[in-house]
């Protein structure tokens, strides 16, 4: 059996109830790459993003086995899989300041697969408060709706707006920052 | 969008190769593929972190795709099967026992699942008409169930549904063809040449 691409969430929420493992392998073929994406830079090493890009889902799995299909149908699913995947990269950070040998990824270590300069935005990014930089990386980065970045992160969306605008702004002013240099 | 948040837009980066199927596997929601050598040809095997899922001779679904298409769990392909279960499906395919093979039957129905393991009792050596089967699970009007039931063994040559035969002695159908049934059991010594 080979797994559909999922056109959206309603159809893997379908599937999750009448095909469980089959529903959760479209669930990890659309949502991996954003929850890879957002914890690599959220995270400081891509060990980490992914771990987190796994764990999250192992964990969806688990606790999918104990829904009902009701609430199976209610999952406002990339809210849901954040807040687990935000708790995995909040344990990472952790780990990672408890561990002082592990090492952030070297410069270059990022860009190999992205054309773009990661480095230095996973720079700019950590200039950021956590709020700011969760709630940039998941609107800018991964493309999540304001209402599902509340739900992951237990802030209010108005909270998250702001968490969003001043976030941006510290980025453009770094950016400023390092033209005048 | 302005330039920033385009460029952020840009940090999207593809996850790891393999990370998906690692996923999906170590869930236990999906198997890995790989083919054997055995006397029989190339074989297809598909396991989960459970145990064997699925068993296809290449001469019946020569390319791994078509194996992976027709088999009831989302599958992908992995270089070769871990060395000690390489190692059991080797020596089962010899001795005909397939001791300490694990099988992951999920998936498919109870009645099939009762049916498959009361056939995978039958030794080596040994025959048994579709009837035994029925009458071993207290169903003795399931005979004809019972051989709709082997005729979708998913793990056929392990789980040995070639030995079980019509009432009369003759050795009845095979997925892969009378002949082929007849020749395993004569290997096994169940019946003469």
């Amino acid at each position: 059996m080979n797994a559909r691409d999922a056109s959206d969430d309603t159809e893997i929420q379908r599937t999750l109830v009448s095909d469980p493992d089959l529903g959760f392998t479209m669930l990890v073929r659309r949502h991996q790459p954003g929850i890879y994406s957002g914890a690599r830079r959220l995270t400081h090493r891509h060990e980490d993003a992914e771990e987190v890009a796994q764990e999250t889902f192992l964990r969806a799995y688990r606790a999918l086995a104990r829904y009902d299909d009701e609430r199976i149908g209610d999952l406002r699913i990339q809210g849901w899989l954040w807040t687990i995947a935000l708790n995995l990269c909040r344990d990472r950070a952790k780990r990672s300041a408890k561990e002082p040998s592990a090492v952030a990824d070297p410069a270059g270590a990022a860009t190999d697969t992205i054309p773009i300069d990661a480095d230095s935005w996973n720079g700019r990014l950590s200039g950021l408060s956590n709020a700011q930089r969760t709630a940039v990386v998941l609107r800018h980065v991964v493309d999540l709706p304001i209402a599902d970045i509340a739900d992951a992160t237990g802030r209010p969306e108005g909270t998250v707006k702001t968490d969003i605008s001043r976030g941006l702004d510290r980025l453009r002013e770094a950016l400023t920052r390092e033209e005048l240099r | 969008m302005t330039n920033i948040e385009s460029t952020l837009a840009g940090l999207i980066e593809e996850p790891p190769e393999g990370l998906e199927a690692s996923t999906v596997v170590n869930a236990g929601a999906g198997d890995l593929v790989a083919a054997v050598d055995s006397r029989f040809g190339p074989l297809w095997i598909a396991w989960s972190t459970i145990g064997v899922t699925g068993l296809t001779p290449a001469f019946a679904s020569p390319t791994v795709e078509s194996f992976v298409d027709h088999h009831r769990r989302v599958s992908y392909k992995a270089m070769a099967l871990p060395k000690p279960l390489a190692a059991q499906i080797d020596e089962a395919l010899t001795t005909g026992e397939p001791e300490g093979i694990a099988f992951d039957l999920r998936g498919i129905s109870e009645f099939q699942q009762s049916v498959l393991r009361s056939c995978a009792t039958i030794m080596p050596g040994q025959v048994r008409p579709y009837g035994w089967i029925a009458e071993e699970l207290h169903k003795p009007g399931a005979t004809r169930a019972v051989g709709t039931a082997l005729a979708k063994n998913p793990i056929p040559l392990l789980i040995p549904c070639h030995r079980v035969v019509r009432s009369d002695g003759s050795v009845g159908n095979y997925a892969f063809g009378p002949e082929m049934k007849r020749d395993l059991l004569i290997y096994e010594g169940a019946i003469a040449l």
